[in-house]
């Protein structure tokens, strides 16, 4: 009996020790499910925190009282995040609790300022989720977007992964931030929404940081080209091609479901020469035009036209990214890095300059498997 | 003196008969003086031999006695030409009646207590010995289903209060003369008949022999039921988990004693022992080997599953919730947190209260009357249930997390085999509210530790998972079929 004693009082000494005494009931928790970071005109960081009101949410029989508000907004000025943080909890009766961060929104002007310098905090706190979908608000405040009620759920921050996944994309979540900002030669592209006052908050494309310069706005990508260049990392899961066919201008669209990436560098005389070539293959869910898919002749104008549009606007694209932002984005450094190793160590302190000039082939393919149900359109 | 707590102190144990026939039964009617049920009755054949028959009213068959043994003595007088026999002494010598079992005994002590037993005694004026004939018929419960080992599958019978309407049945089962019986008489005042049943050749006989050096140690006053047996005999008094399964099924023991265990039947308990027990028998039911091998092993896992459920679900609630809600996903945090905004108590003094009512509802259901059962459903269900809820006393997770561990509990096929599980919640409770998940892995490894460290009679609890034995592991996981499972 005194040895089970002693094992007892050994256990308890050895718990009290560690500091696992944080019992907190959940009602003294607020829990944080979003959250958006501005940079005011006096250059001020001021962060705005959606908190969850769980009164409000779905148990209508506890409550005798009216029906709350599912969340509410609360926004502070502070030095840095947890600056804000304490000011935040001025105003609070529950302690803030961040580990169920589902959103970071940050606003157009705070990017345009370099992010980085606010962001050890998602990383460093232990109880901060790393899980959080990043967004970048184009033209406006993650503050206006953050107090936007959504049509389905309750909150706007849950939402906004699943909208990323509604439009066939992989949701972007700060640990990819993380693996992007710390790669080699790949440079962040985040996804962009806008607070439209008529349409809500709309998908708007992505934005492009740059690493090498506090996690600085360079640019915006529209949906399309977003589209294009998270096909070309492997960030996109589907999309629906649709292309103007034949002589009167009739559409057909394609939805590929299975998307291939593949980007190949050669190394010329030291010089490296890229080649990327995306495959997909999908099913004929719209066709307005003449042309019978179940033909062959018919088949392959389909698929060259499909494709030729595709590789034409991924084109378009790289020689903006080469050209107009002259960075990155597609992740080619990276490439670079893994399939030629000895030579990436030359090249990467003047990657800037290096890839512009680079040749990049680009050659798309799509395929169809699946001609639908019937055979030309009415 | 001390005539109520020991039988015949008043009497020699040694002290032997006398021939005189009015001596004998002056020290017998004294014996059992102030013992209305035990009759005497005098009986003279033909004017001069005097008999004096002794038998517990209740205990025998009278039809016998009057048939067999009174009518041809009064009537056919002492049986002719099976040779010379000058008195009714030495028939009784030559224990010449008509019935299957007799015996002679000189003293006292050994006739009382086979009067006791109920044998009819016949004494014979002039021989100082009594002739014992086991005519004892009393009432018994006649063999019924099994009430608390109820399955789909399999025989229907279960184990009655009478000892050898016990091993009858295994008889029955097991038909082999190395299916052995050892009887022993254990208890000063009930001399309750205790069997070992085994089959030699199987059983192990190291084993064997502890555990009748065990039974034969046994110092009791009485053994009521086989309980008794489990916690005179059993390895270590101090554990929650049970070292002996007690099955009230014929066919599970049978099956236990072909596996080379020991079966111990108690008589006047219809709960038979079988030694040594595993902590996977506990979550075996006895159909388990009769219906087809997969719909077994699907239920084999839902028991595993529901057995952790069962003693981990509130600990691990209150952890969650309240030590690391970051690992809950955040929309289920929010429900629950929204469930518990007007909760008046912290989530573990809620989980202890419900607990408690649970035990309490589940105390009180096993021994009402069965008019008042569906009264206690009704006030369990709604006044603890809903009206607590309701009123906000008690938020609802907590009723659902309560009662889905709650019936976990009862999923475990052997029901105080569930016993453990809700025992070892409450110190689970205690250490998850006060270090969370660490205290919660704390528990869990104490309870481990010791699950490792029990082994009755030699036989690892937790075997054949630790000590692993890889030929019989799998079957512990799987219920593979038969055939198939002796090739492998």
């Amino acid at each position: 009996m005194k040895k089970i004693l002693l094992i007892f009082c050994l256990m308890l000494l050895s718990a009290s020790s560690t500091g696992c005494w944080n019992l907190k009931e959940p009602n003294q928790r607020a829990f944080i499910i979003g959250v958006g970071i501005d940079m005011t005109e006096d250059k001020e960081l001021e962060i705005s925190s959606e908190i969850a009101v769980p009164a409000g949410l779905g148990s209508s029989q506890v409550t005798g009282a009216g029906k709350k508000n599912t969340f509410t907004v609360v926004s502070a000025k502070g030095k840095d995040f947890m600056d804000a943080g304490q000011h935040m909890q001025a105003e609070l009766s529950r302690s803030l609790f961040y580990a169920h961060r589902q959103t970071i929104l940050i606003g157009q002007h705070m990017a345009e300022e370099g992010v980085d310098r606010y962001l050890d905090m998602v990383v460093r706190n232990p109880k901060s989720e790393i899980r959080s979908v990043v967004l970048v608000v184009k033209g406006g405040t993650a503050k206006e977007v953050i107090k936007a009620e959504p049509t389905f759920d309750p909150f706007i921050s849950t939402t906004l992964g699943s909208q990323q996944n509604a439009l066939g994309m992989k949701p972007y979540y700060f640990r990819m931030l993380l693996c992007d900002a710390y790669s080699e030669g790949t440079q962040p592209i985040v996804p962009a929404i806008t607070a439209d006052p008529a349409r809500g908050y709309v998908y708007t494309g992505s934005a492009i940081l740059n690493k090498d310069h506090g996690l600085k706005l360079v640019g915006f990508l529209d949906p399309e080209e977003s589209m294009y260049d998270n096909w070309m990392m492997g960030k996109q899961k589907k999309l629906t091609f649709t292309t103007q066919i034949g002589k009167e201008n009739k559409m057909i669209s394609l939805a590929v479901q299975s998307l291939k990436h593949r980007t190949h560098i050669k190394m010329v005389k030291n010089k490296p020469q890229i080649y990327i070539s995306l495959h997909g293959t999908g099913s004929i869910v719209e066709n307005n035009s003449p042309l019978d898919p179940s033909k062959d002749d018919d088949l392959k104008t389909i698929q060259t036209r499909l494709s030729q549009e595709a590789e034409e606007k991924v084109r378009k694209l790289v020689d903006k990214a080469q050209h107009q932002y002259k960075i990155d984005i597609f992740g080619i450094g990276e490439h670079v890095h893994r399939q030629h190793p000895e030579v990436w160590k030359t090249l990467k302190p003047h990657w800037h300059e290096t890839f512009p000039e680079l040749p990049i082939t680009v050659s798309v393919h799509l395929r169809y498997r699946d001609p639908g149900q019937t055979n030309s359109s009415l | 003196m001390n005539a109520t707590s020991q039988r015949s102190t008043s009497i020699d144990p040694n002290l032997r008969l006398s021939p005189h026939l009015v001596n004998n039964e002056h020290t017998l009617k004294t014996m059992f003086e102030r013992c209305s049920d035990v009759i005497f009755r005098d009986v003279t054949l033909q004017g001069d031999t005097k008999l004096l028959l002794i038998y517990v009213d209740g205990m025998i068959d009278k039809d016998i006695i009057q048939s067999v043994i009174l009518k041809p003595l009064m009537y056919e007088g002492i049986p002719q030409g099976i040779g010379p026999i000058d008195s009714i002494a030495q028939m009784c010598d030559q224990q010449l009646f008509a019935v299957l079992q007799t015996k002679k005994v000189n003293t006292f002590h050994d006739a009382a207590d086979d009067i006791l037993k109920g044998n009819l005694a016949i004494l014979a004026d002039g021989e100082a010995s009594v002739l014992l004939t086991n005519v004892s018929q009393f009432e018994a419960r006649s063999i019924e289903e099994p009430s608390t080992e109820a399955s789909l599958r399999g025989t229907r019978e279960s184990f009655t209060e009478t000892l050898r309407t016990n091993t009858s049945m295994l008889r029955r089962i097991i038909v082999t003369p190395n299916l052995k019986m050892e009887s022993f008489h254990i208890g000063k005042l009930t001399q309750t008949e205790v069997v070992l049943a085994y089959i030699e050749g199987i059983v192990s006989a190291s084993m064997l022999d502890e555990i009748r050096s065990r039974v034969q140690q046994i110092d009791l006053q009485g053994v009521l039921e086989s309980g008794y047996i489990e916690e005179s005999i059993e390895d270590t008094n101090f554990s929650p988990f049970p070292q002996m399964l007690s099955s009230e099924r014929p066919d599970v023991v049978s099956s236990g004693l072909m596996e080379g265990r020991v079966g111990i039947l108690v008589s006047g308990s219809p709960i038979a022992l079988i030694v040594p027990m595993t902590f996977w028998d506990g979550l075996q039911a006895p159909d388990d080997y009769y219906e087809r091998f997969m719909y077994v092993t699907m239920n084999r896992w839902i028991r595993y599953l529901f057995a952790l459920f069962a003693i981990l679900f509130p600990s691990v609630y209150i952890a969650l919730t309240t030590f690391h809600p970051e690992m809950v996903p955040p929309k289920l945090m929010l429900s629950i947190t929204g469930l518990r905004e007007q909760a008046p108590f912290p989530t573990v003094i809620e989980v202890f209260i419900m607990e408690f009512m649970f035990e309490g509802l589940r105390e009180a259901g096993i021994r009402l009357p069965q008019q008042i059962g569906p009264l206690v459903s009704i006030v369990g269900a709604l006044v603890i249930g809903q009206a607590a809820v309701q009123a906000g006393i008690i938020s609802a997770p907590i009723v659902i997390v309560v009662s889905a561990a709650g019936i976990s509990s009862f999923v475990i096929p052997r029901y105080r085999f569930g016993y453990p599980m809700r025992m070892l919640r409450f110190p689970l409770l205690v250490l998850s509210g006060i270090f969370g998940l660490f205290g919660t892995a704390i528990g869990m490894i104490a309870i481990l530790s010791h699950l490792i460290h029990l082994s009755p009679l030699g036989t690892p609890y937790l075997q054949p998972v630790a000590p692993t034995r890889k030929s019989k592991v799998k079957n512990v996981f799987l219920r593979w079929p038969r055939q198939r499972a002796d090739k492998s």
